[in-house]
């Protein structure tokens, strides 16, 4: 079963992988299987509107209005925007009760009209909001799209907050997303492909990109592998970064996913590939490397050599979050000669009373933390805070007091937890806190050795992953040394007009220097 | 030249990456112990026996490069083949094989001793190795590319155990390399050939050379990487003869695992219960170029599939280790593939050289 699940995955994988440039002549053969068999406009009215009613189940919020004799007005209620209909769709057609429908697509005042005589791209556009304009005796049918498209306010990126820089996020409509990109990148080499996506849903997924800059070749392995998706509905745009993963099965997130434009746009500039999805409000930036995740936007807006303490630190901290209570575990389990003397005496001090062997000790902490965690991110700002409270005074003085935990596990998982949400990437945060369980239980059983096994077993996954076909590890390994300065500490932004090797930008230089005047110097 | 391979871009490695591949298999387990065993030999100038096994594994590469360039996209068995004919050539390929999987087989008894000495002397050998061995398995089944970044991290992640030996080089005494060169000359090349168990793993350039993308400048990073290997082994023995007296260290089977042990830190004791652990990122490139180097052998005698191959491997390497049970075992099994390995290593390449070059002017 499970083997049949996982040869099914690489056969997902090889097809991804083959043939990209054949992307662009499959597309066209789906438009013409489209047009073999598709549905005509009937050019009766009744026809059309028991056409109209049969296609589209005849849904309460059909709308259908007879404007003139000939005339009939199709819409779903709550999809079109009423003001724009009643003050310009409406008296124009009665103004000119004889005009054919053609005509009328030029006197109406919106801006997107178009004419059909396919049916079921009526439909489909009826259902996401267009108006349909039939008349007696044509058979086309104008489509104007007027749809409302009602979005919350743009407001502050709640997940990735930032001290300084800007405070904007994407919201949930697909066309203020793309407008607040061009806002922060206005060229008309910023390039937006707009695919769907979605058998039921429809969903419109743009993938962006800058013309110039980004790989040819890798926005068509991206492109095949959206279209490659045989999906029923695409809700989110996570689901979508999984979906196209290369490794769907590792933990591992191997796109980011921002709700930060300034992030987005930073990684456009860097030659990488976005993708927004209508009805989402997180973004999609990929190829991403392993280490990327850890740097933060903010190190661009920091003076360098605080920008760059700030990095070592947040590294530091992923290495501390997944290895300390581990080392704790194996050092107090097995290897008690391992910690000095001066340190073993308050260690033994608060551990005489705990009944558990570490590693219990360290999973029952370890667990309630993640539990304060995940009822902090699922309850109300309000409750959270009093949760927050509640579990870190009661259950944390209260354990030690009832002796079921000792002082300085719990300094120490209180330190890891607070290490992992550093990581300027909440899916990355999350994968770094859940790896730390498998190996606190191979230190619980093995002690170092164990951690060993852990971390080389680690050290070769992330090896294996690759990132729409870019090394996981990059820059470390291959080894692109240059990339390495900017990577590990935040370089003075003079030093720094490299992009990164690992998104195969076209240009690796950000500016072309101007060449010096002989003259002058 | 049906025994020119084939290899996609995709699947090639950089010169310099050479580099790391030639270092991490030359440092292992040997490192741990070889002190004693050279010392046997050549008393206080055990370092130069250090010296002059590297100086002549210098030479060997020299050849063995030659010998490459002669055929372009051969590795060692499909040179075999061409010099020897299919048949003879073959012999020696298995010969060769059978010579990887015991380099495989040692280097994970190894560790395992020295893991059940140090730290766990009741974890079973069989756990241990079948965990090595998946290890090898996941690395080995994402291909040489893994492979090779393993050996590459392997350096990085490692290098910094060197400065260790600071701590240990305060309480050392120069005066007891005194009288520099006082052993014979003989006795220093016996000292130098007791090294080979330690310094051989610089013949996985045989294989690897087909896979190196731009295969002229492959001399610069093979070099350094012998050199920086070479000097390494000297920093240890040096400090290794001055941090102990010579009786002391005819008696220490791990030397540097005894140097280790007397480090220090605020936060950290018993150095050596960590080295050791952190010792497998150090023998899992070891083991994984090897397991390579014997697949690379197989598949050009039988078509087995990488995937069969590295089970099958797994399961007879784990099979093998029951039977071993006893220090003077793996001792016995050292010293043998040792004095085996020195003809591999380091007079067959001559040999190979001087017949291609004469098969070479006879054909032409």
């Amino acid at each position: 079963m499970s083997n049949k699940f996982f040869k099914n995955m690489f056969k997902k994988k090889e097809s991804k992988q083959q043939a990209q440039s054949d992307s662009s002549s499959l597309k066209n053969k789906s438009i013409n299987n489209h047009s073999h068999d598709k549905k005509l406009i009937s050019p009766d009215k009744a026809k059309f509107i028991s056409l109209i009613e049969k296609e589209s189940n005849n849904p309460s919020d059909l709308k259908t209005k007879f404007i003139t004799e000939d005339y009939t007005l199709f819409y779903i209620e709550n999809l079109v925007d009423s003001r724009v209909l009643n003050k310009h769709i409406l008296p124009v057609v009665l103004k000119n009760p004889n005009s054919s429908p053609s005509e009328l697509k030029f006197q109406l005042q919106i801006p997107e009209a178009n004419m059909t005589e396919n049916l079921e791209l009526a439909i489909l556009e009826l259902f996401s909001g267009a108006a349909l304009i039939h008349k007696n005796g044509y058979p086309t049918v104008l489509l104007a799209k007027i749809n409302t498209r009602e979005s919350r306010s743009l407001s502050a990126p709640e997940n990735e907050s930032q001290v300084i820089g800007s405070q904007v996020g994407f919201n949930e409509s697909l066309s203020t997303n793309e407008s607040l990109v061009r806002r922060y990148i206005r060229t008309p080499d910023l390039y937006i492909k707009k695919l769907t996506v979605g058998k039921i849903s429809n969903t419109t997924v743009s993938i962006l990109y800058l013309k110039s800059i980004a790989s040819e070749e890798m926005v068509q392995t991206l492109q095949q592998r959206i279209t490659d998706l045989k999906i029923d509905a695409l809700l989110d745009s996570s689901f979508l970064a999984e979906m196209i993963d290369d490794n769907s099965l590792s933990p591992f997130p191997q796109m980011l996913l921002t709700e930060r434009p300034d992030r987005f746009c930073d990684g456009l500039l860097n030659g990488k590939l976005g993708i927004l999805v209508d009805g989402s409000s997180m973004a999609v930036i990929c190829p991403h490397s392993f280490i990327e995740f850890f740097q933060s936007r903010e190190d661009q807006n920091l003076r360098w050599p605080i920008a760059s303490f700030l990095r070592l630190l947040r590294f530091s901290a992923v290495f501390l979050s997944i290895f300390l209570t581990p080392l704790y575990v194996a050092a107090l389990t097995f290897h008690y000669e391992v910690i000095p003397q001066s340190l073993l005496v308050p260690l033994s001090e608060s551990r005489a009373l705990v009944p558990f062997p570490p590693i219990i000790e360290a999973l029952l902490l370890e667990l309630i933390i993640e539990l304060l965690r995940e009822a902090g991110a699922r309850l109300p700002t309000k409750v959270g805070q009093t949760i927050g409270i509640v579990g870190g005074i009661v259950i944390g003085t209260a354990a030690v007091q009832a002796g079921i935990t000792s002082n300085i596990l719990i300094i120490i998982v209180a330190l890891s937890a607070l290490a992992s949400f550093t990581t300027p990437s909440y899916m990355m945060g999350n994968v770094i806190r859940a790896i730390r369980f498998p190996i606190i239980i191979l230190a619980g059983f093995w002690g170092f050795y164990g951690i060993m096994l852990g971390f080389c077993f680690l050290l070769i996954h992330l090896i294996k992953q690759s990132s729409l076909g870019t090394p996981y590890t990059a820059p470390f390994y291959p080894p692109r040394w240059v990339d390495w300065r900017d990577s590990i500490i935040r370089l003075p932004l003079p030093l720094t007009n490299l992009r990164p090797t690992s998104s195969r930008a076209k240009k690796r230089k950000k500016y072309e220097e101007e060449p010096i005047d002989p003259e002058k110097s | 030249m049906k025994n020119v391979i084939h290899v996609k871009p995709q699947q090639m490695i950089n010169a310099f990456l050479v580099f790391f591949v030639v270092h991490t298999t030359q440092i292992g387990v040997g490192i741990h112990g070889f002190q004693r065993i050279i010392y046997q030999e050549s008393k206080q100038d055990a370092w130069f026996s250090v010296l002059v096994i590297g100086i002549v594994s210098h030479v060997i590469v020299i050849v063995m490069i030659k010998t490459l360039e002669m055929y372009d996209s051969h590795d060692l068995y499909g040179i075999n083949r061409e010099v020897f004919g299919t048949w003879i050539g073959n012999f020696i390929n298995v010969i060769y094989f059978f010579y990887c999987s015991v380099a495989f087989f040692s280097v994970l008894i190894n560790y395992i001793e020295v893991i059940q000495t140090w730290i766990f002397p009741l974890l079973s050998t069989w756990f241990i190795s079948a965990t090595l061995l998946l290890l090898v398995i996941y690395t080995f089944l994402g291909g040489l590319r893994v492979i090779v970044g393993v050996s590459f991290f392997s350096f990085m992640l490692a290098f910094w155990l060197i400065f260790v030996l600071v701590f240990p080089l305060q309480y050392s005494d120069p005066q007891s390399l005194f009288p520099i060169l006082e052993s014979k000359f003989i006795d220093i090349l016996k000292g130098a050939k007791a090294m080979t168990f330690t310094i051989i793993g610089f013949e996985i350039l045989y294989i690897i050379f087909p896979f190196v993308k731009d295969k002229k400048n492959i001399r610069k990073p093979v070099h350094y990487g012998l050199l920086v290997t070479t000097l390494m082994y000297l920093a240890v023995i040096l400090v290794s003869l001055t941090y102990f007296s010579g009786e002391q260290l005819s008696k220490t089977i791990w030397a540097t695992l005894s140097l280790f042990s007397i480090v220090q830190f605020p936060f950290l004791e018993r150095f050596e219960f960590l080295a050791v652990c952190f010792w497998m990122l150090i023998i899992l490139p070891n083991l994984c170029l090897y397991v390579w180097a014997a697949h690379r052998g197989l598949t050009g005698m039988i078509n087995i599939s990488a995937k069969k191959f590295i089970w099958l491997f797994s399961c007879i390497v784990l099979l093998l280790t029951f039977f071993i049970k006893s220090r003077i075992q793996i001792n016995s099994i050292n010293n043998i593939f040792g004095q085996v390995a020195f003809y591999i290593v380091f007079i067959y390449p001559l040999f190979l050289y001087v017949l291609a070059l004469v098969k070479k002017k006879l054909t032409s």
